[in-house]
């Protein structure tokens, strides 16, 4: 159905799209970058390979269970580090420095994991290609199918929690005035551990989406990171629809693009792909520091709409 | 007048004297357990980053400046060292110095050639090595002047993040492009120490350390003077410094294009050191990361903070390598490496840092202009004055 | 009710506040005017928890309250109105009084949306529109509709007849003064417009440069031919 460069694009960019998609979460509750999204970007991937090697079967059900472990990683976060930084009201800088902190951590002990997992159970788990135990599905990857409904889902899911449910509201209300919404009441704390589990899980589940595209390393996160954040900012940092949007440009434009750059000038170019997404964020940064949550949605919404009762008369 | 007594005393309890003496003491145990080679190398990786971190902390502790890509600067002064000056000694002695310079068959060869000259000719060696250093400031300076396009326009974390892609980039540009250092495979660095035939290490040592102190001195020389007192000025309060028409876009410039090229020497020196330039080495997680770690714990804003900072965690992961089979070897018994543990070491240390010691081992303490002794004399004579009410 | 003791306070490093000493009686209406930027908003972040107290000490009904998060200080009983940012923009009317009944049931949330709307009926035909759509004066019924939602004890209002037209200032001032004599709720007023909330003010405070410069009834600050020319504008002939 899809060929093989789209496919792998759609896996590409639902990744992206929920790993951007976390980073914005977190950043506009509590103002922080976190960094250490690439360490639970790849513990996410990890998580699905071990239980996959162990247990077999389908690798989809595990994905579920790496969820849940990136918001753990999330909730260890937020309490130990997160808080009580934000109780000081440090600076954005300090608040990214400190998740760069966790997030060697995380490295590290995915590092040993690794090496645990070769010694002990001879897996090589530096150089996983998970797509191999992928299946097929209407003559194109199942990946290619699924990845892009697991990003859509995650995103009516968070749509419904934001706004058919109190406490999603009470996260939009302080987003919004953080003040005003502990004025009335809400408690903040609830607030932002909320985000980092949800964050976390997103990052984690962006991680396992994305091994099934990109070889699995104990420094794929790392790799990656510099991609995500410009998803985020491409999105703009202001709404988390606009990270999943932004994240899923910026993947597909940089799968895609390098594809179609290499058919032109040749395969060298495949070690410059980097450029795409840094050529996406410095033009978003330079001349639409908005980000995608600068364009005028619902006056976009009300010409397209004016303008198809115009076709009908 | 104070004697000699009192002013050791004061000094002694000071937490930089203290921490200094406890390396001292770590290093000569090292001396005496592994022999000599051990501290020198330590000493020679101690000036490199000394230089790469002073550096950072103009940028950072002084002017503010979020500079997570100070990886960038230092590929300058390392890719400008691998490519050229090797290729202008093979230019003058015919020997080919084109785009295959770097392809690996041909270095491979003409390396050796070069240094069989140069362990003859001492001012020819003297010569290359000061090229080198001053081809990577400029390349630096030029690179710092870049990278101040950006830093104009963007703020805090969103600077910190276009740095961190930059610096990635440039990375992978020198991993994938082959003329440039070779790519994939190394490019060989003249040596110009090969004169020192046999006492390499301890020139090398004593060479780079000499050069570490002379950055020092320029940099405490620029961060006292008038205009580091404007860094700072611009660093805490930009609207009043345009307020005295000081130009911000002028003086941040002024203080990248400086810092890039302090960084870019750090890099010249270390692939000399190494004697290769491998694009693959220069990670974000080493010259970036490391260097704001050792910033962050000798405290933002000092400079002799940095110095001991560096010090410090080098030593630490001095001990590491070296002890990672005894005391941690009970790791390998489930097949875990110990090196691992320098990142959980550099994860630990930044988060001990910045939730316990958000100021670093010197806190940056206010700059007096007159020294401390007329200040004194200043206030008493005011005082005098104040306790003298109308009816005395 | 509230009492307020040699209150040093200000925002992280800044002070603002200076040995301010104030009493707020249960069930009267107690006046806070000055000129601006003497430190009116500032005094009731901190008995909000938003603004940083030094020294000093703020009790509600025998329960200290220092530096605690506002949203502790909201679960006591006060309500806070504040001049800006004072409703969810980006929510709805209907999602803002949930939010300002944060702390309500489901059935107490329904009873007390429709009896605030029955006091505002302006606001029932917005209710589902965005708040950032609606007009300033709509918006600040909405405030206050949202300040009563919170089943106040006290309530906390900041220059509410700001940018209000003078009879609509007069319908606001004469509606909190019916909060303080049909709900019986205890009402701390910040004003710049002096005149209208002196006149239904029981106590008065007049606050200059972050310090107390007058305590006493309101009518009789309102009178004070000195004060009330020199720092509220008042003429004399009124």
């Amino acid at each position: 159905m899809f060929p093989p460069w789209l496919a792998g694009g759609l896996v590409y960019a639902s990744a992206l799209s929920l790993t951007a998609g976390g980073i914005t979460l977190l950043y506009i509750t509590t103002r922080t970058f976190n960094f250490a999204h690439a360490g639970m970007a790849t513990f996410g991937f990890y998580i699905t390979y071990i239980f996959y090697s162990f247990r077999g079967g389908n690798l989809y059900q595990y994905f579920p269970l790496s969820f849940l472990f990136g918001s753990l990683l999330g909730i260890i976060c937020y309490i130990g580090l997160n808080k009580p930084l934000l109780r000081r009201q440090a600076s954005t800088i300090t608040l990214m420095m400190s998740t760069l902190g966790y997030d060697l951590i995380l490295l590290s002990i995915i590092q040993m994991l690794c090496d645990y997992l070769s010694y002990t159970f001879k897996l090589y788990p530096r150089r996983v290609t998970m797509s191999a135990y992928d299946f097929e599905m209407f003559r194109t990857s199942a990946a290619s199918i699924i990845s892009p409904i697991i990003a859509i889902t995650i995103l009516t899911l968070l749509h419904l929690f934001l706004t058919r449910t109190k406490f999603g509201t009470s996260m939009r209300a302080t987003i919004e005035n953080p003040i005003l919404a502990s004025a009335s009441g809400i408690n903040s704390d609830k607030v932002y551990l909320m985000s980092w589990v949800i964050g976390g899980g997103m990052a984690a589940l962006g991680g396992a989406v994305m091994s099934l595209t990109m070889t699995g390393t104990p420094v794929m996160g790392m790799t990656l990171i510099a991609q995500m954040f410009a998803g985020a900012i491409l999105g703009g940092l202001e709404s988390i629809y606009g990270g999943i949007l932004g994240g899923f440009i910026v993947g597909l434009a940089e799968y895609v693009g390098i594809y179609y750059l290499a058919v032109m000038v040749g395969p060298w170019i495949l070690g410059y792909r980097m450029a795409l997404p840094l050529l996406i964020m410095a033009i978003t940064l330079l001349l639409f520091p908005r980000g995608l949550a600068g364009i005028q949605w619902s006056y976009l919404m009300e010409s397209i709409k004016r303008a198809r009762k115009g076709v009908k008369s | 007048m104070r004697n000699i007594g009192d002013v050791l005393k004061q000094n002694l309890m000071k937490r930089e004297v203290i921490i200094s003496l406890v390396i001292l003491l770590v290093l000569t145990y090292l001396a005496i357990s592994y022999g000599l080679s051990i501290i020198l190398s330590t000493l020679i990786i101690f000036s490199i980053f000394s230089i790469v971190t002073l550096s950072l902390n103009l940028e950072v502790g002084h002017t503010g400046i979020s500079q997570f890509g100070r990886v960038i600067s230092v590929i300058a002064g390392a890719f400008v060292v691998g490519a050229i000056p090797g290729r202008i000694l093979a230019f003058l002695y015919g020997l080919p110095f084109g785009l295959e310079y770097a392809d690996d068959a041909v270095n491979y060869k003409v390396v050796p050639f070069i240094h069989k000259i140069l362990e003859k000719n001492i001012a020819l060696a003297l010569g290359f090595f000061l090229f080198c250093l001053v081809l990577a400031g400029l390349s630096g300076a030029l690179i710092g002047w870049l990278t101040s396009r950006p830093a104009i326009r963007l703020r805090e974390a969103y600077l910190g993040i276009s740095l961190l892609a930059f610096g990635d980039f440039f990375m992978w540009v020198g991993h994938n492009w082959e003329p440039l250092v070779g790519g994939t495979t190394a490019v060989f660095i003249p040596d110009p120490f090969r004169i020192v035939w046999g006492y390499r290490i301890q020139a090398v040592a004593f060479t780079f350390l000499a050069i570490a102190v002379l950055v020092y001195l320029f940099i405490e020389r620029i961060t006292k003077s008038p205009f580091g007192r404007t860094l700072k000025m611009l660093r805490d309060s930009p609207l009043v410094s345009r307020v005295y028409g000081k130009n911000i876009v002028k003086i941040r410039t002024q203080s990248l294009v400086i810092g890039s090229a302090i960084a870019a020497i750090g890099g010249a020196l270390y692939v000399i050191y190494t004697g290769t330039c491998t694009a693959i080495g220069f990670t974000r997680l080493t010259w970036t990361f490391w260097p704001w770690a050792y910033m962050m714990l000798g405290g933002i804003g000092s400079n002799i903070g940095m110095v001991l900072g560096v010090l410090v965690l080098t030593v630490l992961r001095t001990l590491i390598i070296l002890y990672r089979k005894s005391v941690f070897g009970f790791l390998l018994l489930w097949g875990i490496d110990p090196i691992w543990l320098e990142y959980t070491l550099l994860g630990l240390v930044i988060i001990f840092i910045v939730l316990f010691m958000p100021y670093g081992l010197v806190p940056e303490k206010a700059e007096t202009v007159l020294p401390s002794g007329r200040i004194k004399a200043i206030l008493e004579s005011v005082r005098k004055q104040s306790s003298r009410t109308p009816e005395n | 009710m509230l009492n307020i003791k040699n209150l040093y306070s200000g925002y992280i490093k800044l002070k603002i506040l200076f040995d301010i000493n104030l009493e707020v009686p249960t069930t009267e209406i107690t006046v806070v005017v000055g000129p601006n930027g003497a430190g009116k908003t500032t005094l009731l972040n901190s008995i909000m928890g938003i603004a940083t107290v030094f020294a000093g000490e703020i009790i509600l009904d025998g329960i200290r309250l220092k530096n605690a998060p506002p949203y502790k200080v909201a679960q006591l009983g006060i309500s806070y109105v504040p001049q800006m940012g004072n409703v969810f923009a980006d929510l709805t009317l209907r999602e803002n009084l949930m939010m300002a009944g944060y702390m309500l049931s489901k059935e107490e949330l329904k009873n007390k949306t429709d009896q605030v709307l029955d006091m505002f009926p302006v606001l029932k035909g917005f209710i589902q529109r965005k708040a950032g759509t609606l007009s300033g004066g709509e918006r600040r019924m909405l405030a206050i509709a949202m300040g009563l939602m919170r089943k106040p004890k006290v309530m906390l209002l900041d220059e509410l007849s700001t940018d209000l037209a003078p009879l609509i200032t007069k319908r606001v001032m004469e509606s909190i003064a019916r909060l303080r004599d049909e709900l019986g709720i205890t009402i701390l007023l910040v004003e710049q417009m002096a005149k209208r909330a002196l006149e239904i003010g029981d106590k008065a405070y007049l606050l200059v440069s972050g310090e107390i410069k007058y305590s006493g009834k309101a009518s009789d600050l309102l009178h004070h031919p000195e004060l009330s020319k020199l720092y509220l504008g008042i003429k004399e002939a009124e």
